[in-house]
């Protein structure tokens, strides 16, 4: 923060004119004109918010600041800068400055110009107005839980309820649920800069410019600030801690890990295509002295177990059955060597999936896990893999099944709460280690 | 136009000549001089990267810029006995055992005495096929030959999920490996079908710093695992990371050689993290990084010894830590010396910087003051940050109003009242 900032605010890097700036909402305006940027108080307000926020202190200091009048507020981009209105500075109490400072950094921890980019190519979303809806949804992601408890809601600041949406979810999602209109018409103006929605400003000082933060460099804050959370859970709210399992962990979707799962089981030895010295290689006939092995294939048989009681939705549960036999079929699986097996409770959900999508249904499953894992090893030929779909609700098998197992486990409703809450009495086992366990449900991006 | 079939494959010809007529640019590529450096290294290196981003093209360039003639074997069109060796059958097994013959290309890799050798493909291999090639990557041996050790092996593998058939690694396996993920830049491309591909300037290892490099990666590591015991050896736990790097003390290893090649060649901390995170797993390697940053700070005793002429970080976090690693040195060793000259330091770090850094380091050392020490004269000049904490503190008064929760605004008051104590 020496001179040579001041000057990076004020002179532009653009051979250009200076465009003239964006009105700015018609309140307070011609305060701060003419005035330069009231640093204590801007930095007054960051001191309050690392106060009341302890675990995001690296990521505010790590913030450079730069005044620029062509900035509504206060705006970052992806390379950690913080760029300033004095204007706005002059027309803003402190405590509301903090809590812009901790919303503006809680943009950039969230990887939003990253994700914003990811997002607009994905759905193909272009132009001004759509990056526009980005920072409102990545607003929203923010806004939801990070007032209150020592910081006010700056005036103005935009949150899932004023637009009638559900609190806790993720930009992503958002983004499917508003169009812009008469509801968003209030924060038009609003513009937290490329860190929130990736596209560059005519502020912005790009990759070149002073006091940027490499990558390696943004990925180093981000772990500290990620780090501090986990060492000291309990202060920080529920989103950050999210945030901060997730953030160098990113989940992977279920369907990927699941299929990963399958494919391996069915192609580890025994099943699949694999060379074999069990036959001589046509080949060797040609060489001789040598000997050739020759390629083989035994298409996997898969058992699907299916356990659930009523609280997994048919969808999921269609959709991971789904996902199985996709697979099965893919490694060379036939359609007659894939086999479904419901436990009691769940069969009346499972029938009609299977009589929909043609998938042969094996009765008997049993009334338990337990009975299904019998059940499905006593058939002959014996299975190369059984796939368990099951909501956890069960008790397992004690001994290893002479063949390999992958669990797909359907999430609890009311994730984050206790079992207890439920039902005091009964706490079910975690699934044993001798299965690949992949957790089942929507996996959404990191917050 | 001519009639003869023959001419027409000329004017074909002279098309496929001008669309091969293509110039470079020189652009630094971080994938790229990560890889170089892993080869250097002499450490088994495995690319995961979607089929078709220029993988080859890559290893050619890199093949030119080492002068090792490249051999691409591509894995998935092979058979076991190509890499295990054929079994040749003699006149008395029980007397002679029964050789293994390599392949040709083998042999003559060998006879070479030294060449680059890309095996592709890796992961749409059969079961048999990719178990002999991990033997030649790891064991080097190829049948009942050994390779060279100026020949250097890369093997490259299609991530899960676009593996057709959900290859991965075993973690034993996986430990071994220097896991680079291989992406495409868009621009790079669109750049390179345009006509202009990219020229990376390879990393060159200078003669001169190489015991400096060894010590450096020596202290790196032995720092962080002597601090962290827990990262020495860590079982990768969950499905997600499967089959990528984690950290045993072989990786570890691996990590050092990496670190004292990177530092050797002068390579930025974006290879250098691409490297390490591919080596031990993303959470160690972050954690390395980290420790590295903090090799980096100037060390507090330094500073104390110096205040005048302090060379402070410029950016706020790592001079917040630089300045409360200094107060941690004065608690630990209080004497009235070096308590005034960490006032001069924090002095020194509110001209030249953000004044909201201070105050907590500011407190702290207010606090440290023992009975008969007398309060430095420079003290006056830290009004302004007292002034700032007390701003703070208002702030939060209102802001604690205004949401009557009440919470966050006690740690604050502290702050001001200790340095204003101070300053009495």
């Amino acid at each position: 923060m020496t001179a040579d900032t001041r000057q990076a605010g004020t002179t532009l890097r653009t051979a250009g004119a200076p465009q003239p700036a964006k009105t700015p909402p018609p309140l307070g305006l011609g305060l701060g004109l003419g005035l330069g940027l009231d640093r204590d108080k801007l930095f007054a307000a960051r001191l309050q918010a690392a106060r009341a926020r302890p675990y995001l202190a690296t990521a505010l200091f790590a913030l450079h600041t730069v005044e620029s009048r062509r900035v509504p507020t206060m705006a970052v981009d992806r390379h950690w800068r913080c760029y300033v209105s004095p204007a706005f500075v002059d027309r803003t109490p402190v405590e509301e400055l903090a809590g812009v400072w901790v919303h503006e950094v809680s943009h950039l921890l969230r990887d939003h110009h990253g994700r914003g980019d990811r997002v607009a190519r994905e759905r193909g979303l272009t132009g001004a107005g759509e990056r526009l809806r980005i920072n409102i949804a990545a607003d929203c992601e923010i806004n939801d839980d990070v007032f209150g408890d020592g910081l006010v809601r700056p005036d103005g600041a935009v949150d899932p309820e004023s637009l009638g949406l559900p609190e806790g979810e993720l930009m992503e999602d958002y983004l499917r649920q508003f169009r812009l209109g008469p509801r968003t018409q209030s924060v038009a103006w609003l513009d937290c800069g490329s860190g929130a929605d990736g596209l560059e400003r005519e502020w912005d000082l790009g990759p070149d410019g002073a006091h940027g933060l490499s990558a390696q460099e943004r990925d180093a804050v981000r772990f500290r600030v990620a780090q501090g959370i986990t060492g000291r859970p309990g202060t920080a709210p529920k989103g950050w801690q999210r945030w901060a399992r997730e953030a160098f962990h990113p989940p992977q979707p279920w369907r990927e890990l699941l299929g990963a799962a399958v494919r391996s089981a069915t192609t580890g030895s025994g099943a699949g295509e694999d060379y074999t010295y069990g036959r001589p290689s046509r080949r060797s006939a040609g060489v001789p002295g040598a000997v050739l092995p020759s390629l083989r294939r035994r298409p996997p048989r898969v058992s699907v177990v299916i356990d659930t009681s009523g609280s997994v939705s048919d969808t999921e549960l269609g959709s991971a059955l789904l996902e199985v036999a996709a697979i099965s079929r893919a490694v060379g699986g036939r359609r007659d060597l894939i086999t479904v097996l419901p436990c009691d409770a769940s069969a009346e959900v499972v029938h009609p999936l299977c009589r929909a999508e043609g998938i042969p249904l094996v009765g008997g499953g049993g009334t338990d896990l337990r009975t299904g894992f019998a059940t499905a090893l006593r058939t002959r030929p014996r299975p190369d893999v059984v796939v368990v779909l099951t909501d956890g609700q069960t008790p397992w098998p004690d001994t290893p099944p002479p063949c390999r197992t992958v669990v797909g486990l359907f999430p609890r409703p009311h994730v984050g709460r206790s079992w207890r809450e439920h039902d005091p009495e009964y706490v079910p086992d975690a699934p044993p280690e001798w299965a690949r366990v992949v957790a089942i449900g929507s996996a959404a991006a990191v917050r | 136009m001519p009639a003869y079939p023959d001419a027409q494959l000329d004017v074909a010809g002279e098309l496929l000549a001008l669309l091969r007529d293509t110039t470079t640019e020189p652009r630094p590529d971080t994938q790229l001089e990560a890889l170089t450096l892993a080869v250097a290294a002499d450490l088994p290196v495995l690319l995961w990267g979607e089929p078709g981003i220029g993988k080859t093209a890559a290893l050619t360039q890199l093949a030119e810029a080492l002068d090792l003639p490249l051999t691409t074997v591509i894995a998935s069109v092979h058979e076991p006995s190509d890499f295990s060796g054929l079994p040749i059958v003699g006149d008395d097994p029980a007397e002679h055992g029964v050789p293994m013959a390599p392949p040709d290309w083998a042999v003559r890799l060998v006879r070479a005495g030294r060449g680059l050798l890309f095996l592709d493909e890796l992961s749409t291999a059969p079961p048999a096929v990719q178990a002999a090639l991990l033997r030649l990557v790891l064991e080097r041996r190829i049948g009942a030959l050994r390779l060279p050790p100026e020949v250097r092996i890369v093997a490259a593998a299609n991530p899960r999920s676009s593996a057709a058939d959900g290859w991965e690694l075993s973690p034993p396996l996986a430990n071994r490996f220097v896991h680079l993920q291989w992406t495409h830049d868009h621009e790079v491309v669109v750049r390179g079908l345009g006509g202009t591909w990219p020229r990376a300037t390879l990393p060159r290892l200078a003669p001169e710093r190489l015991p400096e490099a060894v010590d450096f990666a020596r202290r790196a590591v032995c720092g962080l695992l002597s601090a962290r015991p827990g990262l020495v050896h860590r079982m990768p736990g969950s499905e997600t990371r499967r089959g990528g790097p984690w950290p045993s003390p072989r990786s570890w290893e691996m990590t050092l050689h990496l670190i004292a090649f990177a530092t050797a060649a002068g390579s930025s901390r974006e290879v250098l993290s691409a490297l390490v995170r591919g080596t031990v797993g993303d959470g160690p390697g972050l954690e390395l990084l980290a420790s590295l940053d903090r090799m980096d700070l100037p060390d507090p005793e330094m500073l104390l010894a110096d205040p005048a002429g302090a060379v402070l970080p410029e950016r706020g976090d790592l001079r917040q830590a630089v300045l409360d690693g200094v107060v941690a040195a004065v608690r630990n060793r209080p004497e009235k010396s070096r308590w005034d000259a960490a006032w001069k330091l924090l002095v020194h770090a509110l001209e030249t910087g953000a004044p909201d850094l201070v105050v907590v380091p500011a407190t702290t050392l207010a606090s440290l003051r023992q009975e008969d020490w007398d309060v430095p004269a420079s003290i006056e000049r830290l009004a302004g940050a007292v002034k700032l904490s007390r701003r703070a503190d208002h702030a939060a008064a209102r802001a604690a109003a205004v949401a009557d929760a009440g919470a966050g605004a006690g740690a604050g008051a502290g702050a001001g009242a200790g340095a204003a104590k101070a300053a009495r």
